[in-house]
């Protein structure tokens, strides 16, 4: 499942990523919470010891006196065994008595300092100890005497490291818990979000590949959508399976039925011993043959029109020309037949993007159409905007409720034995590889058959 | 304050760190031990000997000194010594508070009774109680004190004929001294009717157990009161007239203390030799072969604390090893105590009748 570049690892980290980032906040607010809950309960001590201190201070013999407690150092000692430093500083600042010459702190004198304690708390660094200070700025309370002075108390940290370290841990316990517990709810609730997936893919992988019925599961709605698409495109492929069977189908009856005559004729030859009638019948399967093949080719460019992987290589070319060829191609055959095949061009270029044995193969498609159904007179016309190639007979044209009937394979006008049905397919298909859009319309006056292929505007140049 | 005894015993016993070279032979410097002590050498030798057997190519270097200069040397060079050993309890705490100790970490260290060490840096390994001596002729003609109120009693009774007959620690001159006026005054106040008491027999200050005990063998004195009873104990016992009275209200006990500095030259041999005094071999030659009084919980017996605990229990008052210890060092405190002391000690006649008076009804 856990694969590079999978939704699964992305919506993981994507949702991991957030939660472990709140995570580090926690961690780090539970720390200072741990670190000022411990600094704040062992101030008290501090708080006390300093009051106790400042209670024993008295005014002797013209000078500070104190009879220090010595419950006021052991309340400093706690558990974890501190050590413990004090000292007593007058007004002036001078060193009245104690165990070592601490620091004061940078605070502001109160105004009213006669009347009131003040007391200030300090991290300090002293002969490389990392201690705790705690400072009591008060006075003398004596009949005349005021005298200010300050109480210092110090001990090491060790105490306040052991309880925020306990704290920490309790926390610790705590926010891994929920860590743990959100982490699996994520990893479940993904894998069950994505589980649909992997039921969509395994319905696909165990259809039979022939087969193109719908998919039938239930899926959510995201997911349902996708499948909608693939039913869809499954019936698109159903219907285009059917045409093609129905195509194969016409197919192989239209080859038969000439094959089927060919070797009757043959049979029939063969009876005979006068080569005269051999010979007839050897131009009459030469004829047939000959048209066999001509349907095969045109099935053969039928398939390969039909082809949706086909991409042909287009140029630029220029349809006025091409018709100029055609008309002159096919000129001298017409002439002979009385048909009056010409040609009705622009003065400009007109330049398409396009494969011109394809456009040619359409024109002649379209001319012989005309041809065999009688027309008199044929005009292969090119106009510039739109760009435009476009076929004219006075035949006898196609009502306009048969006319999209005609674009379908086999599907003939007239029961004509000559014609295979599938020209005007072919031009179908050509125009559509063209990019170009077919149109029938009734020729000019109400009669004949008008054949347009209007190509892209502005394509080539 | 036991320069009295040390001298006494110098004479003829050889000393086994005198045998040894001085501590400046470069080459062996990594084998060499030097500890600086206050613990007199008779009481030594045994740890010594026996420790040496253990570690036989250490060469160790013992110093014996008083108290405050043993404390006042250490603080002006703090990287000489390997090892400190002193009674003076407060000034021994004080040098560890200050942070000039390093812990040991051995497993004899970690199981050490908690009341008996402070962190894993100072450790007590002795347990030495304060007594009172007293010669035959007291008894002969008075009730034995058996503690502090009777001792008060019998002073104030027998106040003329005990004039100039008793002898204790001078405060003023000797750190035990104070340590011990300290202790007894935050324990009663009762301790400065007995200072009265003591001031109107006229009794005489000494500065060292060993000087008292000397006085007490010769008949000069016949009440010692608060000697170290470790030196005592041995003492009484080779000399038929004195006898040594543990009181059944309160005693105080001492404990010597022992660090490492952290500036120790030899860091090694120093783990290697506070791990052997607290060790349970360490601990039974303190039994055995001294008065010292071992603390190791496995050991019982004569010698031990838990033969003093189940004698003389309720009495026992070992000095807690903690900063109250930082408040006895305070010098406003001390002035305050020894300006007292001399005021209760110097009370006048009528003043003191007044007193006995009053505290007779």
């Amino acid at each position: 499942m856990i694969r590079r570049d999978s939704l699964y690892r992305r919506l993981l980290s994507w949702l991991m990523l957030p939660m472990v980032a709140l995570g580090g906040l926690m961690l780090f607010q539970a720390w200072l919470d741990a670190r000022q809950t411990a600094d704040r309960a062992f101030d008290r001590l501090l708080e006390a010891s300093t009051l106790a201190i400042a209670e024993q201070v008295q005014w002797q013999d013209g000078r500070l006196w104190l009879d220090l407690p010595p419950a006021a150092l052991e309340m400093l000692a706690t558990d974890a065994e501190e050590r413990v430093f004090y000292a007593i500083y007058d007004d002036r600042g001078h060193f009245v008595t104690g165990n070592a010459d601490l620091p004061g702190v940078d605070a502001p004198v109160a105004e009213n300092r006669d009347t009131t304690d003040a007391l200030f708390y300090q991290d300090i660094r002293w002969h490389d100890l990392a201690l705790r200070l705690g400072v009591r700025r008060t006075h003398i309370e004596d009949w005349r005497q005021r005298e200010r002075f300050e109480i210092r108390v110090a001990h090491t940290r060790e105490g306040r490291q052991q309880l925020a370290e306990q704290l920490l841990r309790g926390n610790l316990m705590y926010i891994f818990g929920m860590a743990l517990l959100a982490a699996i709810t994520l990893f479940i609730a993904i894998r069950s979000a994505l589980a649909p997936l992997t039921r969509l893919r395994r319905a696909i992988r165990a259809r039979d590949p022939r087969t193109l019925s719908p998919l039938e599961l239930p899926l959510p709605r995201e997911l349902a959508e996708l499948r909608e698409t693939l039913n869809e495109l499954l019936a698109r492929m159903r219907r285009v399976r059917a045409n093609q069977e129905r195509f194969i189908g016409d197919a192989s009856h239209q080859l038969r039925t000439p094959l089927a005559g060919l070797s009757a004729r043959a049979e029939l030859a063969l009876r005979q011993d006068d080569p005269a009638q051999w010979h007839q019948a050897l131009s009459a399967m030469h004829e047939t043959s000959a048209r066999t093949s001509r349907l095969a080719m045109q099935l053969l460019s039928l398939t390969r029109l039909d082809n949706p992987e086909y991409q042909p290589e287009l140029a630029t070319l220029d349809l006025g020309d091409l018709a100029r060829r055609l008309v002159k191609r096919y000129w001298s055959d017409c002439h002979r037949q009385a048909i009056d095949l010409g040609a009705e061009l622009p003065a400009t270029q007109v330049m398409v993007s396009g494969l011109d044995w394809q456009l040619e193969e359409a024109v002649t498609n379209l001319v012989d159409n005309s041809r065999r159904y009688g027309a008199t007179r044929i005009t292969v016309r090119v106009s510039a905007a739109p760009p435009q190639l476009e076929v004219e007979d006075d035949g006898p044209g196609i009502p306009a409720t048969k006319q999209l009937l005609m674009l379908r394979p086999f599907h003939r006008h007239s029961e004509d034995p000559d014609g295979s049905g599938l020209g005007l397919t072919i031009v179908d298909g050509i125009a559509r590889s063209h990019g170009a859009r077919l149109g029938l319309a009734d020729g000019k006056a109400g009669q004949g058959l008008r054949v347009t292929l209007t190509f892209p505007e502005g394509d080539p140049a | 304050m036991r320069r009295g005894l040390a001298i006494l015993m110098l004479g003829g016993l050889s000393l086994i760190a005198d045998a040894d070279p001085p501590p400046g032979d470069t080459h062996q410097q990594a084998s060499t031990l030097i500890i600086h002590g206050a613990l007199d050498k008779p009481y030594m030798r045994p740890l010594l000997a026996d420790f040496r057997q253990q570690h036989p190519t250490l060469e160790v270097d013992y110093r014996n000194r008083d108290t405050l200069p043993l404390y006042r040397d250490f603080l002006a060079a703090p990287d000489e010594a390997d090892v400190v050993i002193s009674s003076a309890m407060p000034w021994q705490y004080r040098l560890a508070n200050d942070g000039y100790a390093q812990p040991l970490k051995t497993p004899s260290a970690q199981q050490w009774p908690a009341w008996a060490r402070w962190r894993q840096e100072l450790f007590a390994f002795t347990f030495e109680p304060i007594v009172m001596v007293v010669h035959r002729e007291l008894l002969e003609r008075y009730s034995r004190p058996d503690n502090h109120a009777e001792l008060l009693a019998l002073l104030r009774q027998q106040r003329e004929p005990l004039t100039g007959r008793v002898v204790t620690y001078d405060p003023r001159l000797s750190g035990a001294g104070y340590t011990y006026a300290i202790e007894e005054s935050r324990l009663s106040p009762r301790y400065w009717d007995l200072v009265a008491a003591l001031g109107d027999v006229e009794t005489s200050l000494a500065a060292t157990t060993g000087e008292m005990l000397d006085g007490l063998a010769e008949g000069r004195y016949w009440i010692g009161y608060n000697l170290l009873g470790s030196y005592a104990r041995q003492f009484v016992a080779a000399n038929p007239d004195l006898e040594m009275i543990i009181p059944d209200d309160y005693t105080l006990v001492i404990q010597r203390l022992a660090f490492m500095p952290r500036q120790a030259p030899h860091p090694d041999n120093a783990r290697r030799f506070l791990d052997y005094l607290i060790s349970r071999r360490g601990q039974a030659v303190i039994a055995g072969e001294t008065s010292l009084g071992a603390i190791h919980p496995d050991l019982s017996g004569p010698g031990t604390a838990a033969a003093w605990r189940t004698t003389h229990g309720d009495a026992l008052r070992p000095l807690t090893i903690g900063p109250g210890l930082l408040a006895t060092l305070d010098e406003l405190k001390r002035q305050a105590l020894l300006s007292r002391w001399q005021r209760e000690f110097k009370r006048d006649d009528s003043q003191s009748r007044e007193a006995v008076s009053g505290s007779n009804e």
